[in-house]
């Protein structure tokens, strides 16, 4: 046996490269692999599951195939921690190969899965209230859903003034994250031009239970109405307090940013009475996409979906629709289709702003019913208005989406 | 000064809920020896038993009675069956027990009750609230300091003034000279932790109306008993009712001036205290 030489082992790095290589190239092209980050543990570990159902409904509805290619569809769990959210998604981005990341459901968590999704070249969408993910800390690969603070703002402050003209003195109590501080800088601003005093404006933790403090303070206040910015079980926790203090019927409460049907079911009837309700979606929305999806939720969980649920297969479907537009599984090339994708989609017209990544849609606005006029236990409030006002550009933080 | 009225009289309705969930831990902890992990489940599994007792008798008043028995016979259980299997064994394995107990619980109540939370009113008569001349109050919270003051003072005076009560007390000073002089050590243990249980179950009761019913709402709970004990004195039963006030009262009257701090100066009041007094406010060892 001859001695072996540097050009048999060249020969053979040669062969071994022609069919790993490759082997392992097929084995990229052989699926797509998504990645929702959703909350299973932790603040929100209520929403989590139901997220998820969200966005495998949007992957069934294509037979979880994109472009012929199968998709892996991976959940991690962002516990609501910063920290673990980063690590989960720089683990199945590595370990896994997922170039595609949905989630999570808290802005504070949500920015710095952005920078991992800046950081490592994968697609990034997230629905929620921070502005900086469309705003100060945009760019190429983060996407917004929800509708930018501005257009919440927008739309509760404008129709709950037109139908309470003489509520002009509010007190606010505002979740102190991300999320509250930009939502509250907009409900102030556009409360401006409505001649608004805002009476007080407590801030609390993310996971408060005991609103008795805050509520006996308000009650001082002797507000015209109460506006709550802050979100699942804090926004349930308050708006029961409010009512155990006897604020509410009496003064008019206004939940700003809800996930609507999830908070809702929570709260008795009696509670819900003179309840006002800004969300990103209600599952009356009539739009045919949203019916469908409503219907088909209903059928298969029993009850109607919230914000949450609706948001996952929002966004989703909405990334779908970029790779049905750029005719391509890359990520760049998926980013560069929604950047300026204009479809008829979830809540109605929706488009992605191409300088921002903000999503620009339709927010909406309702009033809870009284007890004696549900229909049935899950009709909870009547949509009044709706609002797709823009953040204006002065209020624009993203000035430079950068390169890929 | 009218609002820091309102506060703290807010902070001691509040306070008198830890002190309740503190004093059955504390209870617990000094008698068995055992930090009890699972008391937020057993304070969540006495609201839901409370909100399905309703349900099916349709009074409150009824279901506040039966709920927190329900849940002492099962503290009766989890430490006739489970724990004192587990003497022997040793005290990390009894933690251990508790603190997988507590997963349990919280998982048969989503399991039982659903993952969504639920409200519960409170009954018709102690709805709204009443003028107090410096804050409107609501009926509902004036009934639960009354309610949990005159708990706090029954178990006290059961502590005190009773011989099985004497023979708590002593247990918690020396396990081992209470066993020598013939008393049955395991019995005493079996029923402790099923008045600890008890006064869990009957704070999840008390605070169903309140703050409502979710399947996390004993893990927000035990951080704070586990403060409780701690600022009072592990296992002291005048300190657990102490700190639980002091709590209730710091965090509503901090709430008042510095809303941002109001979870914070929970564990602020402990450090401070633990600094000060190692031992706690009441505590010997």
């Amino acid at each position: 046996m001859g001695e072996l030489k540097r050009r048999d082992i060249l020969k053979a790095g040669a062969a071994a490269a022609a069919l790993g290589f490759p082997a392992i190239i097929r084995a990229q092209q052989k699926e797509l692999v998504m990645l929702g980050i959703w909350p299973a543990t932790g603040a929100f570990s209520d929403v989590g599951p139901i997220l998820d159902r969200g966005m495998k409904m949007a992957l069934e509805e294509r037979d979880m195939k994109i472009k012929g290619l199968p998709v892996k569809y991976i959940v991690r769990d962002s516990a609501t921690q910063a920290g673990a959210a980063t690590r989960r998604v720089e683990e199945a981005v590595d370990g896994e190969g997922a170039k595609f990341v949905i989630g999570p459901w808290s802005s504070g968590v949500a920015l710095a899965v952005s920078e991992v999704a800046k950081r490592k070249k994968v697609f990034h969408y997230f629905s929620g209230g921070t502005e900086d993910i469309s705003g100060a800390r945009c760019h190429r690969y983060s996407f917004q859903w929800a509708a930018s603070p501005y257009t919440a703002a927008k739309t509760v402050v404008d129709s709950f003034m037109k139908a309470n003209p003489k509520a002009k003195r509010w007190h606010l109590l505002v979740a102190d994250y991300a999320f509250g501080w930009s939502v509250e800088k907009y409900i102030k601003e556009v409360g401006k031009s409505h001649g608004i005093e805002f009476v007080g404006a407590d801030r609390h933790p993310l996971g408060e239970r005991e609103f008795s403090n805050y509520v006996q303070k308000a009650a001082a206040n002797r507000p015209d109405a109460v506006a709550m910015i802050n979100f699942g079980l804090d926004a349930v926790a308050g708006a029961r307090e409010i009512f155990n203090f006897g604020l509410t019927p009496k003064v008019p409460l206004i939940m700003t940013w809800s996930s609507g049907v999830e908070e809702l079911v929570q709260l008795a009837p009696e509670i819900r009475e003179n309840i006002w309700v800004g969300s990103n979606f209600y599952y009356t929305a009539d739009t045919p996409v949203a019916k469908k999806f409503v219907a088909d939720y209903q059928k298969k969980f029993g009850s109607p979906p919230g914000y949450a649920p609706s948001a996952a297969y929002g966004m989703t479907r909405m990334m779908l629709h970029a790779f049905d537009k750029a005719k391509s599984v890359e990520v760049r090339d998926v980013v560069t289709a929604l950047e300026g994708i204009e479809v008829d989609d979830l809540v109605g017209r929706m488009k992605v702003d191409a300088k921002t990544h903000q999503t620009l849609r339709p927010y909406f606005f309702m009033r809870c019913k009284p007890k004696s006029a549900m229909k049935h236990p899950m009709d909870f409030a009547d949509v009044i208005a709706t609002g797709d006002a823009p953040l204006p550009p002065e209020y624009a933080a993203c000035k430079d989406l950068g390169g890929f | 000064m009218t609002l820091l009225l309102g506060q703290i009289l807010n902070g001691i309705a509040t306070g008198m809920l830890y002190a309740l969930m503190g004093l059955g831990l504390a209870l617990i902890a000094g008698i068995l020896n055992i930090p009890n992990f699972a008391h937020g489940a057993l304070f969540a599994v006495g609201a839901y038993l409370t909100v399905s007792a309703i349900g099916a008798l349709g009074n409150f008043w009824i279901a506040l009675l039966l709920a927190p028995v329900g849940v002492a016979l099962l503290g009766l259980l989890i430490e006739y069956l489970g724990i004192r299997r587990l003497y022997a064994a040793g005290h990390d394995y009894q933690l251990l027990f508790t603190f997988g107990l507590s997963l349990i619980l919280a998982e048969s109540i989503i399991l039982v009750w659903g993952p969504v939370g639920i409200s519960q009113l409170p009954p018709p008569i102690l709805r709204g609230g009443v003028d107090l001349g410096f804050t409107f109050y609501p009926k509902y919270r004036l009934f639960v300091m009354l309610a949990a003051g005159l708990l706090i003072v029954g178990t006290w005076l059961f502590l005190e003034k009773t011989r099985y009560g004497a023979i708590m007390r002593a247990g918690i000073e020396n396990k081992e000279m209470v066993s020598l002089l013939g008393i049955d050590i395991h019995r005493l243990f079996t029923v402790a932790f099923a008045l600890g249980a008890y006064l869990a179950g009957i704070a999840g009761a008390l605070t169903a109306p309140i703050r409502g019913l979710s399947p996390g709402m004993g893990v927000d709970m035990l951080g704070i008993a586990f403060v409780v004990v701690a600022l009072g004195g592990m296992g002291n039963i005048l300190g657990a009712i102490a700190a639980g006030l002091l709590i209730g009262v710091a965090q509503a009257v901090v709430a008042a001036y510095w809303t941002e701090a109001s979870v914070a100066v929970i564990y602020l009041v402990m450090a401070a205290v633990l600094v000060l007094r190692p031992q706690g406010l009441f505590g010997t060892r």
